[in-house]
Parts: C-alpha cells; structure tokens; sequence
C-alpha cells in the first residue's frame, strides 16, 4: 500500500517536468509574427471578420506571418501598442496620440479617404421629443436628457462631440443623473438609443451610415439631430522598429500595399467595405495636432 | 548513578514564589512519588525538569548535561505525561501514540504518519498494555472520554521510549482498578514482553495508599521540599503536615 | 420619555432600512424605453440562444475562465499559505528568529490586500500587456495576501500546549509543528481555501467583463449589443457553473472532514489540485498560442512630486470618497438587513427554499453585469452602483445567515413556540436572536469586502473612486492613478481596522466557536 502514493508523486512530478518544458519553449514564432489590432469600435464579430480578411492579405502581399489580436477596449489597444504586442493597430484619433506620445517614434502609415474630414452625428429617440439642432447653441436643448456617449476613449463618440457640447455650454455633468453614460461601443449606443433606453447620444457617421445601409437602424424610433463640423480621425499606427525585425523598408513597403488596395482585387474591395470607404490615403501626424489640443483640453491627454 | 540534579532552582511568577530553593538528586532506577496539595508547586516542578520552563535562578541537570543546553536527541530521553495530557485532538489514536516517536524521526516520517502510513506495530503494542481496545485506533481522540484519552497519553509516552518519566497525575481521571493496574504498568512491575517503560520515574500522584508501590517520597509544600523519604519511612502525620492548610 | 433600545436582532434587520432610497431613486428614474427592454431581458432568459456558434463560444468562455481562475487560485492559494507561515508570529518564536519580522511582513500584506484584483487587472494590464497572465497575477496577489492573513491567524491562534510537549520530547521544531499544528488548522485552512475558489471564478470572470477574455468577455459584448438572448446563454452556463462549484465544495468539505482517514484524503486531493492546475495553466498556454508568455515589462514614466500635487489638486476628493462611502454603508445596509427580513417574512419551508434558489442566482451574477442591466432602464447614478452590489452581497449573506439558523439546535424554537407565539415571533426570538450576533460580526467583515467592491461597480456606474480611476488609466494620467490607489488602500486599510474592531467585539460577546463560515465571508 505505501508504495501507491509514490508512484502517484513520480507521476505527478513527470506531468509538472513535462508542463515546464512545455512552458518553458523560447517564443521564436512570436517574434516572427506581424501583430495587428484594432480599438474595439464596432460588433466584435465585425471586426473579426474584418481582420482575418485583412490578416490574410497583408500576410500575402508583406510575405510574413500575420496575426490578428482582438482586444476589448480601447485603453487596452494603445497599452498593447506601447508594451509592443501589437506592430500596426487602427486606432482613433484620440488614441492613436495617446500612442504616438507614449511611443514616440511611431509611425501613421495611413488612414481612409473619409478619414481627414471625419465627421460625428447627435442622434435622439423620437420619443424623446428633442428637434432638429440648426444652430450649434440649440444643443443646450439636450441638458437633462439621459445622454450616452461611445467608449471613453473614442474620438468621434466621445471626444469630438463633448467638445461642440462644450460650446454650447452642456458639460458632462448637464446630462439627466449627473453624468452621461459610455456605451462602449458605436454600434451599442445606436442600440440603446433606439431602444429608448437613452434619449440622445453621440456616434461615428460612418457606422450610423454602415448600419442605415445594412437596414439595423429604425428610422421611425431614431433620427439624427446634428452633425459635428469635420475633423481628422482613424488612421493606422506602425511601430518604429518594423524595419529591424521585418527587414529593411518594410514600413514603406506597408504604406504602400495599405495605400495600392483598390476594387480590382475581390478580397481587397471587401475589406475596404467592411472599412465602409474607398480606399486607404497617406496620412501624417501633423493632421491630428487639433485633436491632441482637443484631448488635452478635456483631459484625455495629460 | 545519578540521573538527574535539581541545584538551588528558584521559580518566580508574577507575584508568586512558585519554587523556593530546590535541590534534589535522582538515581537511576528511582521510582519517586511526588506529593503535595494543588498549587503546591508539582506541575511546575515537572515542567522544570523536562526543560520546557526555565528557572527563575538555579540549575537542572540531567545526565550531568544542563537541561537548557541538551539535543532534541537527548530530549526524547525525557517522557512526560502532561496534567493536561496535550494530545492532538484533531488526529486518531495511532497517529497521537505515533506522537511520542517524533523525536525519533525524520520530517518524512511525520508527514507519513499524519497520511496514516507508517509502520504502526510498536505503537499497536502500547495501546494494548495501555488496556484500550485494538479497535479504537482509528477514533478521533476529540472524540473520546477523559478516562481514554488519558491512557493515550500514557501510551504515547511509552512510544517514546525515554529514560526517565515524569508523570502529572496521570491516572486522575481511571476507576479504581485500572488506575491500580496503569501504576504498576509505569512502575514498571507489571507489563507485556512487547513493550519498553522507562527506569526512572518522578510521578504526582494525589492517592497516598498507592505509595508503597514506589521507593521514594517527596512532598512539596507551598514551593519546598518538605519530605524526603524512602516510601517505607513514610508516616500519617507527615501526610497529615503536608496536605494541612498552612 | 423612554430609552429606545436596541437589541441585535433589530441590529440585524434595521439597515434595511437603506432600501428605501435606493429603490426610490431607481423607480423615480425608470423610464418607458427601457421597461419593455427590461420586459425583452426578462423573456430572454426562458428563451436562451440555442445557436450552436453561441452555446460553443460560451463553452469556451467559461473554459477560459475557468483555466484562469483555477491557476490563479491553486498558485495563491499555495503562496498564500507559505506566506501566512512565515509571517505568523510562531514560526518566528520557533526559529528563535525575531519576531518582529512577521509583524512587519503581516502589516507589508494589508496593501495588495486592500486593492480588488479589478484594479490590479486594470493596473497590470497598462504595465504588463495583453497576456492571459495579467488576469492571473491580478487575483494572485490580492488572494495570496488574503489566504496569508488566514493562515497566520490560524496558526497564531490554535491552542499550543501539544506543540510545546512535543518540542520538550526532542521532535524538531518543523515536524512539530506539522504534527501537532497541521490537524489542528487544516479544516479551516481548507475550507477556506476551497471557499477561495468560488472567488477566483468570480473575479476571472469580472476580469473579463473589464476585457481579459473568457465568459466575462462574452457576457459583456452580447449584453452591450443588447443580444440578450446570446447573453443569457452564457449567463445560464455561468450561474450553473458557480452552482456546481458550491455543491461540490460542499460535499467535498464533508467527505473531507466526516473521516479519521482525512490526511490521505487531503494527500489525494492535493494531487488532483496539482495535476488539474497544470491542465489548466498548459490549456491557457494552448489557447493563447504565442500570447500567453509575451510579457512586456514597460515601465511607467513615473511621475515627480510637482505632477503629483498637480493631480492631487484636480481630483475631487471630497466627491469621490462621500460617493464611494455612500455607496459602501447604502449597500452593506441592504445586504446585511435583507436577507433576514425576507426570512421573517417568508419563514415557512417553501419561502426558504425560494430565497435560497434566488440567493444561488443573487451570487453568480456578475457584480458590474448587473450594474449594466440595471442601466438599461435607469440613469447612471451611485443607486445603480449601490443595488448592483448589494444584490451579489445579499445572496452571500443570505446563505450564511440561513445556514447558521440550518444548524441550530431546536430547543430554544419549541420552548418560544410552546409558550403559543406565533410562528413569525418565535421565529425572531429564538432563531435569528440565537444567530444575530456572529451575523453581525461576519457582516461587518462584509462591509469591509464591500469597500473594496466598490472598485468594481464604480467604474460601471460612474460614480466613486473606480470610475475616477478607469478615467485616469484611459487618459494615462498616471499620477492620478497612483494617488487614486494610494487613496483607495487607505481608505480600505481605515475600513478593515473598523471592521476588525467591532467584529471582535461582536465575535467574543458571542462566544461562538470559529466555524469555516467565520472566515469566508
């Protein structure tokens, strides 16, 4: 009977032995692996979508392994970008200074032809009995509303559109309770707004546009009550170093594969779909300089 | 060939002069009686002398090696039953007379034994000339009567196979006739082939008649020695003396 | 005029009281929109997605989450126990070391102790990246210096007499120790530890809902869609999951226990524990293939004294903590008063086993889940934030409180009941009196572990200290962040003390032995 106990050690101490030898594998493949990633701005099976279709062009056209890394908010995509697990991340216009500012030397490859004249929508349940905004100072108008924002984080559903509330004198704590709500996500706040569950909210023109074209938008229960002047937004943020790991003139070589993406190739016309535009265009950092002093001004920038 | 040396050893509590200049000298091969009313300074005494109370002043020797200097080798030469006998409650019978081998083995060994594995024989031998049932072996002691437990403690001290005993009243809680027989196991006069009981013995004991079983009688008194006789010499009035309010 | 007195059976009932303007707030700002999606929420859970995509991605959640908070727990729990040895004052004593080394080592414990593993998730998540080991490390700390403090108290507290008598019989000091302290504080030990398992689920799954993966993930991506029939089928799998834990530790605890035999059981299990945690941790290796190692220490530009006084100028102190000690004492009032006014006025059988079924599903739900939920039909406000808490907090309550009555003896109910009192006063009078005071004192060691909830639901409602600091981690203010953690150690290290007072004044007038329950709740 003793000896039972002991056979069952050795067996234990085999499994452990052969787990630390498992865990113990240098990570040769991840280093070898181009990383991209996303702020989570829509439905993630959207971008799930999106990004394998993506993941398997590029693999194709840069001749590496590439790999896409969801991730769930939008915080944790520019932490992803500066801890270096991600090598070229879609970010929004607020995020993607967040990243170059804690990782200086980071590229913008490029953004989407809507891209330097972005714009946002208000939009308000129909119940909610709140009109048409003409003028910029009839936003006071949603003052004690139950109002929602996007992510935090989002420049087109939070930052940009605090901002025009701002100027008409609605701050964050003129909304019903004291404080608006963050959805999350663009599509979320379209929910909730038409299911009434918030009177008003803020979200990125082009998904409103994206869903009224997929039919999810019920235009008897929601309407748009005001659109935010332009502004620079998405664009797509490489690391610095792409060129010592991936080889020489890699980056140029990104830029220009993103920017050639044209509707001649089938695969190429369906990711610039799901992208809901045309085509990718050179961007540089010199365009997000109003939403830095923007998201400073807010204190989304420190 | 003496044993063990108590020299000029004073115990002070907080405001209480607990031992009052003891000294004391065992052979071995004695077998002492400790008498004395409660608070006499028994317990105390007992606990000077197995080393786990210091003295206030003075020194213990056993062996000729002082008591605070020995080996835990040295120690398990020394077997007490606690007045409050000190068994694990939580552990069965066995593993608690396995208790008093500890100090022969290693930590593989006490690991062994609370898993319930090790080799049970010698510890089966005492719980047999302690008179409990074989089958209660594997009972929780929490579970057990006063009675029980207190020959656990017995048996467990003869698993560690000391030289010399100390004893706490250690049948306090026996009927009649067992007590009678669990003295003479101690004494060492009546006891199974199978088992080792240690030569010398130091016991408080609280039933004077049972005193010619031993050879020697010390009485204590309020901290001191104020009998030291062989047990024949013993008479009624120093019973008297000794256990007379002050 | 007469003097009001309050016996502990009142004590007990009266913070319900804290219902009343929680629920009022809530009621006043429900609005039509969101009843018929709470009418649509409701239905969902009879009708959950029965997609085959839906039920595996759930499935696989729940593995997820699973591997998480297993590794975590096994990891922290067997940290937690050598830490607890070594800052107990007996091992000092016995090593003749100094023993002001486990006083300093058990005072260095009260901080990661006092931080929920949310935040050291959120914390670590900035620093370390995205590895599945981030959520690992997040419950690892707080859990080991909680099962650390257990197991010093434990040992610090247990009778000693047999451990002297066998020091004085020449055993060396460690296979004393294991001899005679081991039997003694092994129950609890255990039962404790197992209870920590439970909580390690819960908390991987609240990592989750904050977006480390697993269930947690899931639940909060179809709730924010508003895919409620998606939703509920992760939920059903989850509140069965936690179900299935608390049943099986409950029978494990008396297989364990009822037994002389038990130091082979616990030997066996040990060895379960161990082959199961590296199942786990090789499984999460699989899964996150590449990911799961790539861990990137990325040091924090730490800030200077001048950005500090900046930040500490630009909080709100005053606003963020009333907000967080309202939603603190609201909460804890409801949950320690509730569960035993239901159960006055449901005392009968069947009341009982209805409470203990809506108890079971009250702790399974996700704390900032339910918090969303209730956001659907009201505005964002600390009530919100408040009832979200209380609800997990009455079903732990609940059950402890119903289990204490469980156990009683029937003497003192008959001779109540014999004197013709009806059976709501009799039951007022004998059981929950005999019970009221050890409820009180875990209660108060509630209020303490609600402190620290209020990381977690803050950031939901919008309220508190855990929203303050979920903004300043998305702004990367750093300076903020250190001070709003250094404000929320102190705040749960002055809550603890409290609670720690008035518990022992509690426990010791009650004179209740220590039962495992003493020390899970």
């Amino acid at each position: 009977m003793p000896t039972m106990p002991i056979r069952k050690n050795l067996f234990v101490s085999s499994v452990f032995l052969v787990g630390n030898i498992f865990l113990s594998t240098p990570k040769v493949i991840a280093e070898q692996t181009f990383s991209i990633g996303a702020i989570p701005d829509q439905n993630p099976e959207r971008l799930n979508r999106l990004y394998k279709l993506l993941s398997e062009e590029l693999s194709e056209k840069l001749e590496v392994k590439v790999r896409y890394v969801p991730v769930i908010n939008y915080t944790a995509a520019v932490t992803a970008f500066r801890t270096g697990n991600l090598d070229l991340v879609w970010f929004g216009g607020l995020t993607g200074v967040q990243a170059r500012l804690q990782k200086p030397g980071a590229k913008v490859i490029a953004q989407r032809d809507i891209d330097s004249k972005f714009t946002s929508v208000l939009i308000a349940n129909k119940s909610s009995g709140i009109p048409t905004i003409k003028n910029i100072k009839d936003l006071k108008l949603l003052k004690g509303k139950r109002f929602t924002f996007g992510s935090e984080s989002s420049t087109s559903g939070r930052l940009m559109p605090q901002y025009y509330l701002e100027k008409a004198n609605v701050t964050i704590n003129s909304f019903k309770g004291k404080r608006p709500g963050f959805s999350g996500s663009h599509d979320a706040t379209l929910a909730l707004v038409q299911s009434g569950s918030y009177e008003a909210g803020a979200l990125n023109e082009q998904v409103w546009k994206a869903n009224l074209s997929r039919k999810r938008v019920d235009l008897s229960k929601v309407k748009v009550i005001w659109r935010t002047p332009p502004y620079a937004n998405y664009h797509w943020l490489a690391q610095s170093n792409l060129d010592k790991r991936f080889g020489k003139g890699f980056t140029s070589k990104l830029k220009t594969v993103l920017v050639g993406f044209s509707s001649k190739s089938p695969r190429q016309k369906e990711i610039m779909k799901l992208f809901g535009a045309k085509k990718f265009v050179p961007a540089n950092a010199n365009q997000y300089v109003e939403i830095e002093l923007i998201g400073r001004k807010l204190g989304k920038i420190k | 060939m003496k044993l063990l040396e108590l020299n000029k050893v004073n115990v002070y509590s907080k405001n209480n002069h607990r031992l009052k200049n003891i000294n004391l000298t065992i052979g071995s091969g004695e077998k002492v009686a400790l008498l004395g009313n409660s608070g006499s300074g028994k317990s105390t005494l007992i606990s000077i002398i197995n080393g786990s109370l210091l003295p206030s002043s003075g020194k213990v020797f056993f062996k000729d090696l002082e008591i605070k200097n020995l080996s835990p080798r040295s120690l398990t030469k020394i077997a007490t039953i606690w007045q409050d006998l000190r068994l694990i409650e939580d552990l069965n019978v066995l593993q608690n007379i396995n208790v008093g081998a500890l100090g022969h083995h290693s930590l593989y060994w006490s690991i062994l034994n609370l898993i319930g594995l090790t080799d049970n024989k010698k510890s089966l031998n005492c719980l047999n000339a302690v008179k409990l049932p074989i089958n209660l072996y594997k009972k929780q002691v929490r579970s057990l009567s006063g009675g029980q437990k207190q020959r656990i403690a017995i048996a467990r001290m003869l698993r560690q196979q000391g030289d010399l005993l100390l004893a706490d009243e250690p049948i306090s809680n026996l009927d009649p006739y067992l007590a009678n027989a669990m003295i003479k196991l101690l004494l060492g006069l009546e006891y199974p082939q199978s088992i080792e009981v240690p030569d010398t013995i130091l016991m408080s004991i609280h039933r004077p008649e049972l005193i010619s079983n031993f050879t020697r009688v010390i009485g204590l008194k309020a901290g001191e020695i104020i009998i030291d006789l062989t047990s024949n010499k013993l008479r009624e009035q120093d019973i008297r003396l000794l256990y007379s309010n002050p | 005029m007469k003097k009001i007195y309050l016996s502990s059976p009142i004590l007990c009932l009266l913070p319900a009281l804290a219902i009343i303007p929680v629920l009022t707030n809530l009621i006043l700002n429900i609005h039509l929109g969101g009843v018929y999606l709470l009418l649509d929420f409701l239905k969902s859970a009879i009708t959950p997605s029965t997609d085959k995509l839906v039920i595996l991605s759930a499935i696989k959640g729940l593995g997820i989450t699973a591997t998480i908070a297993i590794s975590s727990w096994a990891i922290s729990s067997f940290t937690g126990i050598i830490i607890g040895i070594i800052s107990s004052n007996k091992f000092w004593i016995f090593l003749k070391g100094p023993s002001w080394l486990g006083k300093s080592i058990r005072r260095l414990l009260a901080f990661p102790r006092s931080i929920h593993e949310l935040i050291w998730g959120l914390l670590l998540q900035s620093t370390l990246g995205l590895s599945p080991l981030v959520a690992i490390i997040a419950i690892v700390i707080p859990y080991s210096a909680l099962v650390a403090r257990v197991v010093a108290d434990q040992i610090d507290t247990i009778d000693d007499r047999s451990l002297i008598a066998l020091i004085q019989a020449g055993t060396k000091p460690i296979n004393a120790l294991i001899t005679s302290i081991g039997p003694a504080i092994l129950p609890t030990i255990i039962s404790y530890i197992g209870y920590r398992l439970e909580c390690s689920l819960r908390a991987a799954t609240i990592l989750g809902i904050f977006g480390m993966g697993g269930i947690g993930s899931e639940l909060e991506l179809s709730l924010r869609s508003l895919e409620f029939n998606e939703m509920w089928t992760s939920l059903w799998l989850l509140i069965f999951s936690i179900f299935a834990i608390e049943e099986l530790l409950d029978r494990f605890r008396l297989w364990l226990f009822t037994k002389s035999s038990s130091g082979r059981r616990i030997i066996i299990s040990l060895i379960l524990v161990i082959i199961i945690t590296i199942m786990s941790i090789i499984l999460l290796y699989i899964q996150n293939q590449g990911l799961f190692l790539d861990i990137r220490w990325n040091t924090v530009k730490l800030t200077d004294i001048q950005k500090l006084l900046i930040a500490f100028n630009e909080l709100d102190w005053l606003n963020l903590y009333a907000d967080t000690l309202i939603m603190t004492l609201l909460a804890a009032g409801i949950a320690i008063g509730i569960p035993p006014l239901t159960l006055l006025i449901l005392p009968a059988e069947i009341g009982g086993k209805f409470l203990t079924i809506i108890w079971t599903f009250f702790r399974a739900m996700p704390i900032p889940l339910t918090a969303l939920i209730l956001l659907l039909f009201t505005t964002p406000s600390i009530y919100v934030a408040t009832l979200a808490l209380a609800v997990q907090n009455i079903g732990v309550l609940g059950r402890l409180l119903k289990e204490g009555i469980e156990q009683q003896k029937n003497e003192l109910f008959h001779s109540v009941t014999s004197t013709g009192a009806k059976m709501r006063s009799a039951w007022l009078y004998s059981r929950l009196y005999s019970e009221s005071k050890s409820y009180l004192g875990f209660a108060a060691y509630r209020t303490d572990v609600l402190l620290r909830e209020t990381a977690v639901v803050g950031v939901v409602g919008g309220a508190g200290l855990g929203w303050q600091l979920q903004e300043s981690l998305s702004s990367f203010d750093w300076a903020q962040v250190i001070l709003i953690i250094s404000g929320y150690s102190t705040l749960t290290l002055i809550g603890e003390a409290i609670s720690e007072y008035s518990n022992n004044n509690w426990i010791n007038s009650s004179n209740s032995t220590p039962s495992h329950h003493s020390l899970q709740y």
